[in-house]
């Protein structure tokens, strides 16, 4: 993994209730880097999260509202955040359910900037 | 009308669900020489055919270069198109080696093909019956329909 | 093996035409697919060099119709003959349940025949096959030429066939021969599957 993909994911990582941070191909579904707990199946997460996000971004287009920056689900027991990065990159990050999610949103971001 | 059909009755259940949870568009169960067992999407049974020798091929010419570098098998392939993409495994089962193509649109993906496959492979050797000593499937004076067969092939 | 459905009662069967480069195999092929009606065949599959000779395979679907009740088809493969793609013939044998071995009626070919014959029989032993188990028949091609330069079929039959299969005389260009050649192997592959077999 690059230095840069790694510091990119580092910083999501630190953050508190966080289980793992991956970059994804957003067409392909594949990781391009991840930093994940070892209970985190990160090939399910980054293939599942890149439909997902495909799925909704069709959705806000079809509402007129533009392409998504930010993508929050809630479980009983979990939390997935997906952020849009540029060239069709997905930066994923899945935590428990008290994860901070402004906290993770805010490091998500940067590192979708860091990206470019 | 249902597209997944099945000339092995247990690859049909896992390939059905292989196709639901995948969103692939077309796939093929097939043996290493190109016989199809199950296939989703086809229209045409010539076209399903020739899909399975070509893909049969792909394996087969590829399974060469892996031995040429030492490595036992190539795990998958994948062929990514602007609109489509064709991903091709084989797996081991009590039957021997299977294969399957699958074809993906823009509406799934390279991930979620390779993930479900999994499933779909684990579902598959699991439901795999050991093969059965099988009884004629002609009748001994098949020639007469062969002939009628091959002369209105021929025009004849 | 045949692949058998006895749910929707279809049998589909792979027959590969063999035989030395220039023999005639995508001919007859050829010349199938321009006889057959659309709807009974599929797309002439041909993976071919730039100068039309056979790099993998030629293949076209077929569909026979009804025999004993089974929808019945064939998929016809070509090999290319060449002596440098052996490892490409070899993986298009895979899984073959008859073959077509086309010779080159001309006498000066008979070395490249006898060599094709011989290279046929070590790669169904690679694929762990049997020759003397394998459904077979012999194709003389090119028998239109002056007979002062090809063999007869009794010559050739006993320079190639000498375990007696069914044999015909050909001259695939023009078709004459082509449909008892393909009619031939058929009763052969089909009679396996009117006899009890383990699977």
């Amino acid at each position: 993994m690059t230095t840069r993909f790694r510091l990119a994911l580092d910083s999501i990582t630190r953050v508190r209730g966080v289980h793992g941070a991956l970059l994804v191909a957003g067409d392909d579904g594949l990781i391009i880097a991840e930093a994940l707990m070892e209970k985190v199946n990160g090939k399910a997460v980054a293939a599942l999260a890149a439909s997902l996000a495909k799925r909704l971004r069709r959705s806000m287009e079809a509402c007129k509202a533009g392409a998504p920056h930010f993508m929050h689900l809630q479980a009983q027991d979990g939390t997935l955040v997906v952020v849009p990065a540029p060239d069709g990159v997905l930066v994923v990050t899945v935590g428990d359910a008290r994860m901070n999610v402004g906290l993770v949103r805010l490091e998500m971001l940067r590192a979708a900037e860091a990206l470019a | 009308m249902r597209t997944t059909r099945a000339v092995e009755g247990w690859t049909l259940v896992p390939l059905e669900r292989f196709i639901m949870e995948s969103g692939a568009r077309l796939a093929l169960l097939m043996t290493p020489a190109g016989q199809v067992l199950a296939q989703h999407g086809f229209t045409r049974a010539v076209d399903v055919m020739s899909a399975a020798a070509l893909g049969a091929a792909i394996v087969s010419s590829t399974g060469e270069i892996a031995k040429m570098m030492d490595e036992p098998e190539f795990r998958a392939l994948n062929h990514q198109g602007v609109e489509h993409g064709i991903f091709l495994a084989g797996f081991e089962t009590l039957r021997g080696r299977l294969l399957a193509l699958v074809v993906y649109g823009t509406d799934s993906s390279m991930g979620l093909v390779e993930l479900f496959f999994q499933t779909l492979k684990a579902e598959l050797v699991a439901a795999c019956p050991v093969e059965e000593r099988r009884e004629p499937v002609l009748a001994a004076d098949f020639e007469h329909e062969l002939n009628a067969s091959l002369g209105s092939l021929f025009g004849r | 093996m045949s692949l058998v459905n006895f749910t929707t009662r279809e049998i589909t069967c792979k027959i590969v035409y063999y035989g030395p480069g220039r023999s005639g195999k995508t001919t007859n092929l050829q010349y199938i697919y321009g006889r057959v009606p659309e709807g009974r065949r599929g797309r002439m599959v041909s993976l071919a060099t730039k100068t039309d000779r056979t790099l993998f395979f030629d293949f076209l679907p077929l569909e026979l119709g009804q025999i004993s009740g089974f929808t019945t088809r064939f998929q016809l493969y070509t090999v290319p003959g060449q002596v440098y793609y052996n490892a490409t013939r070899k993986l298009v044998l895979q899984g073959a349940d008859g073959v077509v071995f086309v010779a080159d009626s001309q006498a000066r070919q008979l070395d490249e025949n006898i060599e094709s014959l011989q290279n046929l029989q070590i790669n169904l032993l690679d694929n762990g096959m049997d020759v003397r188990d394998l459904p077979v028949v012999y194709q003389y091609n090119k028998q239109d030429l002056p007979q002062d330069l090809i063999l007869s079929k009794r010559e050739l039959d006993d320079a190639l066939n000498f375990r007696q299969r069914p044999s015909f005389q050909a001259d695939a260009l023009s078709g004459s021969g082509v449909f008892e050649t393909l009619k031939g192997v058929s009763e052969l592959v089909l009679r396996r599957l009117s006899e009890v077999s383990t699977a």
